[in-house]
């Protein structure tokens, strides 16, 4: 008998017996959903981990001031430190190499005011180099440039957060806000970003779409801080000309800001670069373990296969019989039931893969978490299941195959 | 000769004990002949089928067909000869319940790998030779018993076989139903089929030409009928 016909014959036998298949289906169907639910979960928290540290810049170095109480802030300014201050950022620059730029911001959390409408927002005095190092992306207009910063100008970009609240869905361009007592013009839009749900390092998490950004020499002028003794400035973001230097450049800063800070540990220092790699390492386990579990579904949906198709070929004695009666080879009748096994691993593969697809849709719709399908897994998990289906389909069509024709006919 | 069985024995392994079914069978069978081959149960005229029928080798001895040795041939061959050569008829019909009288019917074309357009062809020629020309889209559950075995009957003659094996082909039906159906192996025989009737009812053996009894394991006798009995037999029935 042709190829084309054992297809036909077995294509026929699992239409004919369409819940019984649908049943024999279910454990691939649920093995390949998950294989690509799992490992698009898996992809989708290593695809945010990296857009976060990417925000951070992969080859900057950050310092950070650290916060203290009042009492802990006169501890520490009574051993000499002054706290973070761009005295801090120049010396680097000069001494460190390795070191291409240099951003200090300074920040102030504060209300902003625009007709009737207020924000509580984070006030951020930025340098130029500041769009060089960190992955910014505008809405509308300009950041702040070399021209703004050395003419102190009073302009302002404003956090998507913020300029939502503050103008819903009018154009903030060249509009005036009023950031505590002062007014500033508003150049440009930020991008909405993907909030900071957790702590990176001993940086805090933080919704950076409520920040304002103006020039760090017109923060200096118009702000003042509520407590003297507070650093200078707040952050020091440091770019480093290749990532494979990091450690190396973070070493000599950690050693310059020791001396200048006089072994006053009021400074953190944080590699974004390093805690990506150290974060990626512990979840390996984790993508380990979801890959796990999604294979050993695949696996007792291919035993599923098995112990249906075993139970459908004692059903189907009679049928065995009949057909090796008038004429059927016993290699007939094993492809007959392989191909069966193939089409239910094929058919109930396609439903997993679009099972699986709206499987991981819908964790991020509902959830929140982060999904990304990658093409890899979808053949993946289809191929094994296909590969399940021959393997596990081999067995009872051999014992169907071997069934002696008169017992098999006479079979009740 | 069409079938020849030579000294033929056939034993069985039966909880470690060793059975002998047929005993020393000698036996020829020509071409166009009606046997009937009667005996009770127990008495070894169902493993005489399964040898005639190519569904079993025997123990010892030879059993030519078409002076073929079929004791000789292997897996492969016996299902091309039951496929050829042998057209079963069962006391159950033994129809695939879920799929039509055609397909039915064209199921032993198929494994010949004979293609679907001549299959079809052939299929509804055997059809209509049982007289169901108008049943071939229904399936088994929608036909009465005698229509089943006329399925049944139009899948054995569809491949053109060398004999006709049934039964207890009458078996499962009403004696009026179980009359039509001998009436129609009357007529194929007329058209020069060979037909090998296995039965253990007197009445439905006289329908044949020839009437072999077995008794524990051994042909008892071997017989014609009576020509002028089977065809008095016969009229009666058509004229009635």
């Amino acid at each position: 008998m042709q190829f084309e016909e054992n297809i036909r014959v077995a294509l026929r036998g699992l239409i004919d017996h369409k819940f019984r298949s649908f049943l024999t289906m279910l454990g691939i169907i649920f093995g390949v959903a998950s294989v690509i639910a799992m490992l698009s979960i898996g992809e989708g928290a290593k695809r945010s981990a990296i857009a976060k540290y990417q925000d951070l810049g992969v080859n900057n170095i950050i310092v950070r001031d650290k916060q203290f109480s009042d009492e802990e802030l006169e501890e520490v300014r009574a051993k000499f430190s002054q706290g973070l201050s761009l005295n801090d950022a120049q010396v680097i620059k000069e001494v460190v190499p390795g070191v291409l730029r240099v951003a200090s911001q300074a920040e102030l959390s504060t209300d902003v005011k625009q007709a009737d409408k207020s924000a509580r927002s984070t006030i951020i005095g930025i340098t130029p180099d500041y769009i060089k190092m960190l992955n910014i992306e505008l809405e509308k207009g300009s950041f702040i440039n070399e021209d703004h910063y050395k003419r102190n100008l009073k302009v302002c970009v404003l956090g998507a957060g913020v300029s939502k609240t503050l103008f819903q869905h009018k154009n903030p361009l060249g509009k005036l806000v009023k950031i505590d007592d002062q007014w500033f013009e508003v150049v440009g839009i930020m991008k909405s970003k993907a909030l900071f749900t957790e702590t990176v390092g001993e940086l805090a998490s933080r919704d950076m779409n409520t920040d304002i950004y103006v020039p760090l020499t017109t923060y200096m002028n118009r702000f003042t801080q509520e407590n003297a003794l507070l650093s200078e400035v707040q952050q020091i973001t440091i770019q480093v000309a290749s990532s494979d230097k990091l450690m190396e450049v973070s070493e000599l800063i950690k050693g310059v800001l020791q001396r200048h800070h006089f072994n006053n540990d009021d400074y953190s220092v944080v590699i974004p670069f390093e805690l990506l790699k150290q974060e990626e390492k512990e979840r390996q386990i984790y993508n380990f373990l979801l890959g796990a579990i999604a294979a050993i579904s695949l696996l007792v949906g291919g035993i599923g296969i098995m112990n249906i198709m075993l139970a459908t070929v004692m059903e189907r004695t009679r049928e065995i019989g009949i057909r090796r009666a008038i004429g059927a080879r016993k290699t007939d009748i094993m492809s007959q039931f392989v191909t069966e096994a193939v089409a239910i691993s094929i058919t109930g593969g396609i439903i997993g893969v679009i099972l699986g697809v709206s499987l991981s849709l819908s964790i991020t719709w509902i959830t929140d978490v982060d999904t990304y399908i990658r093409l890899y897994s979808v053949f993946l998990a289809f191929g094994f299941s296909v590969l399940v289906g021959v393997s596990f389909g081999y067995l009872p069509a051999k014992n169907a195959a071997n069934l002696k024709p008169i017992d098999s006919i006479r079979y009740e | 000769m069409l079938i020849e069985i030579k000294n033929l024995y056939k034993n069985y392994r039966m909880d470690n004990v060793e059975v002998e079914a047929l005993k020393a069978i000698n036996l020829q069978i020509k071409q166009n002949e009606y046997v009937a081959i009667m005996g009770p149960s127990g008495s070894g005229k169902s493993t005489l089928m399964n040898i005639l029928g190519c569904l079993d080798t025997p123990t010892e001895g030879q059993y030519l067909f078409k002076n073929v040795d079929v004791s000789t041939l292997d897996d492969d061959s016996l299902s091309a000869m039951r496929n050829k050569e042998i057209g079963f008829v069962f006391q159950n019909f033994n129809l695939l319940p879920r799929m039509s009288s055609l397909y039915n019917v064209e199921m032993p074309l198929m494994y010949a790998g004979i293609h679907k357009i001549e299959r079809r062809e052939r299929a509804l020629k055997a059809l209509d030779r049982v007289g169901l020309s108008e049943r071939v889209d229904h399936k088994p559950s929608e036909l009465s018993g005698g229509q089943r075995q006329r399925v049944a009957i139009a899948r054995a003659l569809v491949s053109n076989p060398g004999i006709l094996l049934a039964d207890e082909p009458t078996g499962a039906l009403d004696t009026k139903t179980g009359d039509e159906i001998m009436l129609l192996f009357n007529k194929l025989h007329q058209e020069g089929n060979t037909i090998i009737l296995i039965t253990h009812e007197q009445e439905i053996a006289n329908f044949a030409h020839r009437t072999i009894h077995i008794r524990d394991g051994m042909i008892h006798s071997d017989n014609p009928n009576d020509p002028i009995l089977v065809n008095q037999k016969i009229s009666a029935l058509v004229s009635r």
